[in-house]
This record gives C-alpha cells, structure tokens and sequence, in this order.
C-alpha cells in the first residue's frame, strides 16, 4: 500500500513537473481565489466584533441642572429603571465627572487655565442609560422627554453611534456580496485553470497511462495520481496563502491598527492562525479535487 | 468454460470434458455499422500456442482487444478462465489484464526509462513491493536474453532488442496468456524468428501463446493449431495448420 502511494506521489509529482509553468498559473489563481475567501472569513468577524463594540458604546446621558440635589437624581434613577426597555442605569456625581474630564484634558493647558479661571466646578451630574436593544434608545427619550423631571435637565444626549452602526453594517455587507461574487468567479477561474492543467497532465502522461491500462494498472492507481496532483494544487495554494497573509499582518498590522483602532486585526488572525489555515486548506483541496475529478471524467477513460 | 473435445485411441471414441483458457462464443463486432467479426467462436486451451492469421484487417487486433477488453462484443460472449469478460467490474478487468500479456508490434515502452524500468513498470503498477521487483526483473530480462541490456534505454536499443523487453514486461507479471499482435512486423527476418523462437521457449514454459500476423513463412514453419480469419469469419482452424489464404 505503501509502496503504491509513493509510486502515485512519483507520478503526480512527474505530472506538475512537465507542466510546470500552468501548475504555477493554477497554484496562483487558487492562492488568488483563497486570499479573497480568508479575507472575506476576517473581515466577517471584524466587521462583527465592530458593530458589537459600537452598540456596546451607545448610550443616553441625562445632565441634571447643577442645582438638582443628588437625592432627586437617584430617586429618578430608581425610577427609570422601573422601564423595562432598560438595562443598567450609571451615575455620574459632579465630582466624578469632572475628574474624569481633568483627567482626559491633562494634557491640554488650555482647557486646566480655564477650569483654575473659572475656580469652581462647572460640570453637570448626570445619568447613563443602557437600553436592552439598540433599537430602544428613541422609545426611551420619548418617555423621558414626557416625564416629570424633564424640567430638571439640562439636556439628553443619545451618543451617535446607531447612525455608525448601520453604515457599518451597510458597508459589511456591501463587502461581504462583492467578496462573494469575487470569490465565485476566482473560483471558477481556479476551476477552469485547474481543470487544464489536469488535462495537460493526462495528455503528458499519455504513454504512461495507456502502458498502465494494458498491464493491469487499477482504476484508482491510473487515476490517483492526477487527483494527487489536484491535492497538491490546493494545498500549495493554502500554505502559499497563509505565508502571504502572515506576512501581510507581520508587516501592516500595527499600521492598520493605528488607522482603526480598536480592530484587533492581529490579535484575531494569530488566535485563529490555525482554523483560518484549515478553513482555507479544505476549501483549497475541495476545489483541486472537484477540477480533478471533472477533467478524469472527460479525458481518461479506463 | 466446458467444452467436449472427442479423442479417437485405437478405435475406441472417448468424450473428454476440458475447461477452456478462453472461449468466443458467437462473437460478432461492427463499428459503425460496418462488420469487422461476424459469429466467431473457437475455444483454446491451456498452454496452447495458437496462430490467428488473415489479412490486414480483418480483425485479427479487434478480436485480441476484445480479450482485455479494450473493446467490447457488439454480439455473443467472450470467456477468460470462466469469466465472461464483458460482465467484468473495473477493479476485475485490472486483474484479467495482469493474467494475459500484451506483444503489440509498435513496442509500446516508455521512451524515458531503461529497459529495467520498463519491465519493472508493470509490477509497480500491479503494486508489486520494491524488493520483488529488484529480485524478478533480472531473472526475466535473463530469459529474452537483454540481461546486459538493462540499463539501455529505449533510443539505445535495436528492434529486436525492444521488442524482447516488450516480452519480458507481459511476461513479468507470469501471465496464463500472452497475446502477440503483428510482434515480428518491424523486424528483420533474423530477430523475427528470434523473437518467436522466444514465444514457442515462453509457450514451452506452460504460458498460453495467441500469435496474430500475416506472416505465411513463420506460421508454416511454426507447425502449430492455426485459426485462419476471412471477411471477419473463422473459415478454417486446424492442429498443425498451415497459412492458406
């Protein structure tokens, strides 16, 4: 058995030899073809994991009037989360609030000259309000605006991070059909390539295989090696892609973080480093084996 | 297959039941539309040496490819050591191919490989282990004589000499049958009887022989059963058979 493997390796390895030029063109189209459908698997969860972030981020802040007792807010805390559209309510005293801000503005002089000009705290105490759904945070202004603290605020303020959150969306999945339509004509160009270079090999090795059929070569021996060579296609075309992609990320990750922050790009390519490699393995021998099966159908007949 | 054959000693008739290495029964073959074999059937028996003679195409090569099955019957059965071939599955026609061996008249070798390759070429295919192959090849390239010839490749060889390898790769794999189309057609009388001299010392061997040429001088002096083939029908088949057409 296996003396017969290494005989069918011998074989399919003679078969990308002598076509060697259209292995290459078949080798690079599939690598092509699987560079679009890795892409398309990260951009996928990227493009996931970013919308999840940015609903996370949306909520409504109510900054109460500076003379509004912290008492009345809580009680207006305790109130609002009476509404069942509502998940989690976080109070934010003056105090609070204002550390945060010289905290975030300490290194803008500006900004500490005024706060030491105007000499006492000039910032609001307020309310931030978690909704259970995105899609909530309207109906829930709605119900604040007719309520009965309405007048103790100064404002309410819903973070504009659904208008974000449906163009990304939008954008998504403008992305994920072209990568589809991409992905299905590479393919079908692997096919096609695959398919000729298999058909090239047949008529290479025409000698060989008619030599095989009279001294009783069996049908899985004679056509085994070009279902090999199929394989071999699809699985240089996996590493080649794979090398390309570490590559990619090695060399442009930190840059494509710092442009998008928060996208994690590298973080999820190395932590899924082997399931992406197995995903695009399989999808890459699949498409050798159908473009070898199809042309031993049409060209070898036993 | 059974078959009777009916032996006559000192007057007394004696009915002998032989199973037959290959039997056509009734075996007719066209190609579109036109006849090449018309109702052929005949029998031969283990470790005969056969003839099959008749003019170019008459289908002396169709009928010897219709036993590997290369071809099929458009007609009638054919039988290989009791199996009808045209009902054979794709792994069985592998096998009833390594049981008959094939002399074709254009050689047919690999032109990249050696003598050695060639002939090892068909173990490899039939999955033979590596240290068979090195122990059988030797001994059979010894038995055509190409024992010094094994390392010459295809282009370095002279006809006769290509076509013993021809004869030592079907004679490798110790086939019940070999099967020799037209083997002397590109030779020179002195390597033409060489070779069939090799066929009658395979034949001597227990191998069965089925020899299809034209060439009235070899069948003649070969003195063996000849099947003679005329517009695709057996018209004669005699022991000790002459070149009649």
């Amino acid at each position: 058995m296996i003396a017969i493997l290494k005989r069918m390796f011998k074989t399919a390895w003679q078969g990308m030899k002598r076509n060697n030029w259209l292995t290459l063109a078949c080798v690079a189209m599939m690598m092509l073809s699987l560079l679009i459908f890795s892409s398309t698997i990260i951009f996928n969860h990227l493009a996931n994991s970013l919308v999840n972030t940015l609903k996370e981020k949306m909520d409504i802040s109510l900054y109460f009037k500076t003379d509004v007792p912290e008492e009345d807010i809580l009680k207006i805390r305790d109130e609002l989360l009476a509404n069942e559209l509502i998940a989690k309510i976080n109070y934010v005293s003056k105090e609070e609030a204002l550390e945060t801000f010289e905290e975030r503005s300490k290194y803008n002089p500006t900004i500490q000259k005024a706060l030491e000009v105007i000499g006492e705290n000039p910032l609001a105490a307020s309310l931030n309000i978690k909704a259970k759904n995105t899609t909530d945070y309207n109906q829930i202004i709605e119900s604040i605006k007719n309520s009965a603290f309405q007048d103790k605020l100064i404002t309410i303020d819903l973070t504009e991070n659904q208008k974000i959150v449906s163009r990304v969306d939008t954008l998504a999945r403008a992305i994920k059909i072209g990568s589809l339509a991409a992905i299905i004509l590479l393919t079908f160009l692997s096919f096609v390539i695959s398919f000729n270079t298999i058909r090239m090999a047949i008529y290479s090795l025409k000698e060989e295989i008619e030599i095989m059929k009279l001294v009783g070569g069996s049908n899985w021996f004679i056509r085994g090696p070009f279902l090999l060579e199929g394989i071999l296609q699809g699985l240089f075309a996996s590493l080649t892609t794979i090398i390309i992609f570490s590559l990619i990320i090695l060399l442009l990750g930190a840059r494509i973080e710092n442009f998008i922050p928060g996208l994690g790009l590298s973080t999820y390519f190395w932590s899924h480093f082997w399931f992406i490699l197995f995903l695009q393995t399989t999808f890459g021998i699949f498409l050798g084996i159908i473009s070898s099966f199809w042309a031993l159908n049409h060209y070898l007949k036993i | 297959m059974d078959s009777i054959r009916i032996v006559r000693i000192n007057s007394h008739i004696y009915i002998d039941k032989i199973m037959s290495l290959v039997y056509f029964k009734n075996v007719s073959k066209s190609y579109n539309g036109s006849l090449i074999l018309d109702n052929v059937t005949f029998t031969m028996e283990t470790g005969e040496f056969v003839s099959l003679v008749g003019r170019s195409g008459v289908g002396k090569t169709t009928l010897l490819k219709m036993l590997i099955r290369e071809e099929l019957p458009t007609k009638g059965k054919i039988f290989f050591d009791d199996k009808e071939i045209n009902k054979l599955k794709p792994n069985e026609i592998a096998l009833l191919r390594r049981k008959i061996g094939v002399v074709f008249q254009d050689f047919k070798l690999l032109p990249d490989r050696t003598a050695f390759e060639n002939v090892a070429f068909a173990m490899e295919v039939a999955g033979y282990p590596n240290e068979m192959i090195k122990k059988d090849v030797p001994e059979v390239l010894k038995l055509v004589n190409l024992q010094n010839k094994a390392d010459n490749f295809p282009y370095q060889m002279s006809a006769g000499e290509k076509q013993r390898t021809v004869i030592a790769r079907a004679l490798i794999q110790r086939p019940e049958l070999i099967l020799a189309d037209e083997p002397t057609g590109n030779l020179d009388p002195i390597n033409s009887w060489d070779i069939i001299k090799l066929l009658v010392k395979i034949n001597e061997l227990g191998t069965a022989v089925m020899l299809a040429t034209h060439d009235k001088e070899i069948v003649n002096t070969l003195g063996k059963r000849v099947i003679s083939l005329e517009n695709g029908k057996i018209i004669r088949d005699e022991q000790e058979g002459k070149y009649l057409i």
